[in-house]
């Protein structure tokens, strides 16, 4: 006998545009848990982060599968989830080891992933959030702004501040006398 | 930032990022997840429902932290007071119907100087210093298979450590050989390495991925009963001569990597120094037998073959009995407080047999279970 939630979210899946739900999470996947281990700096978090944005997108999956940009509508989800995770412990949430493929790498990479967690997590969650969607997912202005839900001028200013912190990092600037 | 500090910084951002190598995507839990959300939608809009209805969506209506992982961290017992036990034990627990205990004690042999050191179950040993940064995974394989163990130092503001979100394992405070360690330790399955994350404090812990061990690996060599330490371990290490000929001889090296043992030749200009490790056993533990290649290029089962051994204490002499039925009687050395045996195998020759005799050259035990590569185990 068939599930009626199988026929449910099979009927709900297969969007107009064509596109399949499990298709589009495995290709979404590794980019989510990165951006998400950017904004984090814990790989676990990570990983439970992107989860819940995509299970979030299979709840509004038509939605996603017909927006202009999904990439965008799943930037918004994971950087609010991460916002409220931040919220929620009310802590400056310290990044364990640099990614596990670091240790195959050269001594020097693998000290300089660690230096950039380490200054990474000196910012605060919204600075980390303006750095990581720049130079990461290398958005303009405008399209952080519509992710972090602020004014474009606004991310400028988050975007200048975080810049002369991680300039004045005391684990940068070990990182680059290395 | 300049243009061009700009340009680095995206650079070693993506370098970062893309170092991370993220599992497969859990699909079917995203589904899940996803219909339990839809459900709770629903639940709040149509809370006129019948309890049957209700009742029958319940087990769907776990939030997605409640994604239960299919291997529940194994439970931990650890002394009430927070103090070590009798023993040094700081952790203890059953894994599939076996006892396994962690525990801080001496491993040097009775007379010698303390070498401090973390136990499971009184034998498999790894050498430890008061260092909250260190942490350390092994696994058994046959001896407890699918198993893994591990223990974690803990900084005094860190009251403990959380697995998997569930269950709690409180910091206990050990001494041995006069130095104190705060320690959370605990057994897990290697099949599901669980999320680590410190209590009181932010932080987390990534344990080494010790269901690797036992397919020895170039880079680290590591074998079943090793122990793999993450950051610096701090250990001393010590090393000595056991065997020496003309132009070769046999070192012990004793650290947090194990038991290592090289061979090099002076004789053969450009011959590598070979060496292999083992487990570090404690003086009540089984004693590592060690064999390796002591030819260049590896001559497999064919080449030249030295041997060492960690032996126990009352040890006095190893007698090697020969393919050819002659003997060699092997002295041990003492190394770090500990002894150890160790002797060469010309090429046209094997290893048949090893004895081991006491003060009074009476035999205690023999066994003919010998490795020709590698090493293997001995309780005598």
């Amino acid at each position: 006998m068939t599930d009626p939630l199988d026929e449910l979210a099979s009927a709900d899946v297969v969007s107009s545009g064509g596109e399949d739900f499990t298709a589009f999470a495995v290709s979404r996947w590794p980019g989510l848990v990165r951006l998400a281990f950017g904004l984090t700096g814990d790989r676990g978090a990570a990983e439970d982060l992107a989860q819940a944005t995509l299970a979030r997108a299979y709840v509004a999956w038509r939605r996603v599968s017909q927006a202009d940009d999904p990439d965008a509508y799943l930037r918004r989800i994971l950087v609010n989830a991460s916002n409220r995770r931040f919220r929620r412990h009310r802590v400056s949430e310290q990044p364990g080891d640099p990614p596990e493929t670091a240790v195959e790498g050269p001594a020097e990479l693998v000290s300089d992933r660690a230096a950039l967690l380490a200054a990474l997590r000196q910012l605060p969650p919204r600075q980390r959030a303006v750095v990581v969607l720049r130079y990461w997912e290398d958005l303009t202005d405008a399209q952080i702004a519509a992710t972090l839900g602020c004014s474009a001028g606004t991310v400028r200013s988050q975007l200048s501040r975080a810049l002369a912190k991680l300039r004045e990092s005391p684990a940068l600037q070990e990182g680059e006398e290395r | 930032m300049t243009g061009s500090g700009e340009a680095e910084l995206r650079e070693r951002v993506h370098l970062l990022l893309q170092a991370v190598e993220p599992p497969m995507a859990p699909v079917d839990s995203i589904i899940r997840c996803g219909r339990a959300r839809r459900l709770r939608r629903a639940g709040a809009v149509a809370g006129g429902l019948g309890l049957a209805g209700i009742i029958a969506a319940l087990p769907l209506l776990t939030p997605p932290r409640a994604l239960a992982p299919p291997h529940p961290p194994l439970p931990v017992t650890v002394p009430a007071s927070g103090i070590a036990g009798p023993g040094g034990v700081f952790a203890s627990g059953t894994a599939d119907g076996r006892a396994w205990r962690l525990a801080v004690e001496d491993v040097a042999d009775p007379g010698y100087r303390c070498l401090p050191a973390i136990t499971v179950n009184g034998t498999d040993a790894n050498l430890v210093q008061p260092n909250p940064r260190n942490y350390a995974a092994t696994a058994f394989g046959p001896a407890a298979p699918g198993l893994g163990f591990a223990y974690i130092q803990l900084p005094a503001d860190v009251a403990g450590i959380v697995l998997d979100g569930q269950e709690t394992v409180p910091a206990v405070t050990a001494s041995a050989c006069g130095l104190r360690y705060r320690l959370a330790g605990f057994a897990y399955r290697l099949a599901h390495r669980p999320r680590v994350t410190a209590l009181g404090a932010a932080a987390a812990y990534r344990l080494p991925a010790v269901g690797s061990l036992g397919t020895t690996t170039a880079r680290a060599g590591q074998n079943y009963g090793v122990w793999t330490n993450v950051r610096t371990p701090g250990a001393e290490t010590e090393q000595g001569i056991l065997a020496s000929g003309r132009g070769w001889s046999i070192t012990v090296l004793l650290g947090a990597d194990g038991d290592c043992y090289h061979y090099e030749s002076m004789t053969t200009p450009g011959t590598p120094q070979i060496g292999a490790c083992g487990p570090v056993s404690t003086p009540d533990g089984p004693e590592t037998i060690m064999a390796l290649s002591l030819s260049y290029p590896p001559a497999g089962l064919h080449g030249p073959t030295g041997y060492a051994v960690q032996v126990s204490p009352e040890t006095d002499r190893l007698r090697a009995t020969l393919s050819d039925g002659s003997t060699q009687l092997v002295t041990p050395h003492v190394v770090g407080g500990r002894k150890y045996a160790a002797f060469a195998v010309a090429t046209s020759l094997r290893l048949v047999r090893l004895t081991w005799l006491d003060s009074a050259g009476k035999a205690f035990a023999s066994t003919t279970a010998l490795p020709r590569a590698g090493y293997t185990q001995f309780q005598p």
